[in-house]
């Protein structure tokens, strides 16, 4: 044991080292390795659950872009179909206006043919009156006399037979 | 006493019949050098860390990181006890390297003188890591388990056991001696050094053992990590 001797070897020196090194183990358990181990576990957990919800976040906004996507699609095809009814509808209104114009234009064409007709009956009345008065005058002339209302009659009612 | 080559640690004084040596001092100053930085690191512990609290986490973190790839289950037994053999060796030898250590003297002798060079220090360091390692053998084996890795009826086995036996003080040695050595080693390197020239020169000697006090702290932690996990196995006797 000579050599522990020339080494300075003191049991009460080592039983110190110990003591020292139990404290100090005491010590960072409580300061330092708990707290720190604590704080690394908890953002650990932390990050793991962010990293969770970015994932559900992600997933439900693909979820919502599917179903826009879908509502759009939706959408798009009942617009056209309501396009598509409306422009049969604007032609089946055109269809009948077209109709019913070429009837109002036929029967105005009818109407006013009639009234052609009846304008020129009444033109020829018009004319036969004159015509009478014409053959009278022409009539006192020739014969130089006036004719009683009652031989006026009777020469119209001749001519008349005549010019028709 | 000038600059020799002394194995013995110089005593500063007696509390009553205690004596009180210069690495002593240092390895109380080294405690409290720990203990400060982690209260004050840990004071109010915030979620987002910053400044000294991310330097802390940085090492915890990786030693436990360390000591949960190797260890497993017993991590949460193991790891204080290698992280504080790994933190109180690796300040005490760096505490070691700075001025004022074997210069400033108190009675003549140096005041400071770094703990790692004392083999009272090493080896006390060195009994306490082959305790807790028996120690925590029979805690997770269970007494029987734990004396039938030295015993066997088998004699092969038997003289094995005694070889293991041996090979556990020898441990004890190796531990102490290699932290001893090299520390008082690179104290005596550098005091020679210095004393040939003392600017500039001593600089390539003094990033050697920053390096070497990493190295040595680690080594004493990763080989208390491995003996205790080696222990506290299952020996397959079949």
């Amino acid at each position: 044991m000579e050599i522990l001797k020339d080494f300075g070897i003191n049991p009460l020196l080592l039983a110190a080292q110990v003591v020292n090194f139990f404290i100090l183990l005491f010590i960072l358990k409580r300061f330092l390795y708990k707290p720190v181990l604590k704080v690394l576990e908890e953002r650990k957990k932390r990050i793991e659950e962010s990293l969770k919800q970015a994932e559900e976040i992600e997933k439900k906004l693909q979820a919502t872009e599917e179903q826009s996507e879908k509502i759009i699609a939706k959408s798009l095809q009942q617009a056209q179909k309501i396009l598509d009814e409306t422009k049969q509808a604007a032609a089946r209104m055109l269809e009948g206006a077209k109709e019913t114009s070429a009837e109002i234009i036929s029967d105005a064409n009818v109407k006013a043919s009639e009234i052609v007709k009846i304008r020129q009956v009444m033109l020829e009345q018009q004319i036969r009156e004159h015509a009478g008065d014409l053959i009278i005058l022409a009539f006192e002339k020739i014969i130089g006399k006036r004719l009683t209302g009652k031989e006026q009659k009777e020469i119209i009612e001749e001519e008349m037979k005549n010019i028709s | 006493m000038e600059h020799g080559i002394v194995l013995k640690p110089e005593i500063l004084g007696f509390y009553k019949n205690f004596p009180i040596t210069n690495t002593l001092l240092v390895s109380w100053v080294a405690m409290a050098i720990l203990t400060i930085v982690s209260v004050v690191a840990t004071w109010r512990v915030k979620i987002i860390p910053s400044g000294l609290q991310n330097f802390v986490e940085a090492v915890i973190d990786w030693g436990y990181s360390t000591v949960e790839g190797l260890s497993g289950k017993k991590t949460l037994v193991l790891f204080p006890l290698v992280m504080t053999f790994f933190l109180f060796i690796l300040t005490a030898n760096w505490l070691g390297l700075l001025p004022g250590f074997g210069t400033i003297t108190y009675k003549g002798e140096p005041l400071f003188r770094s703990v790692n060079s004392d083999l009272n220090m090493t080896l006390g360091l060195a009994l306490l890591s082959a305790f807790l390692t028996h120690f925590l053998a029979v805690r997770y084996l269970g007494i029987k388990n734990y004396l039938l890795k030295w015993v066997a009826l088998n004699p092969i086995f038997l003289f094995v056991g005694i070889l293991e036996i041996i090979s556990e003080f020898t441990k004890i040695i190796s531990l102490s001696f290699r932290l001893f050595g090299n520390i008082f080693a690179g104290e005596v390197v550098l005091s020679t050094v210095a004393g040939i020239f003392a600017f500039v020169v001593p600089l390539p000697f003094y990033f050697l053992e920053i390096i070497v006090g990493f190295v040595q702290a680690a080594v004493f932690a990763m080989l208390t990590l491995v003996f205790m996990i080696l222990l506290s196995e299952k020996h397959e006797v079949k």
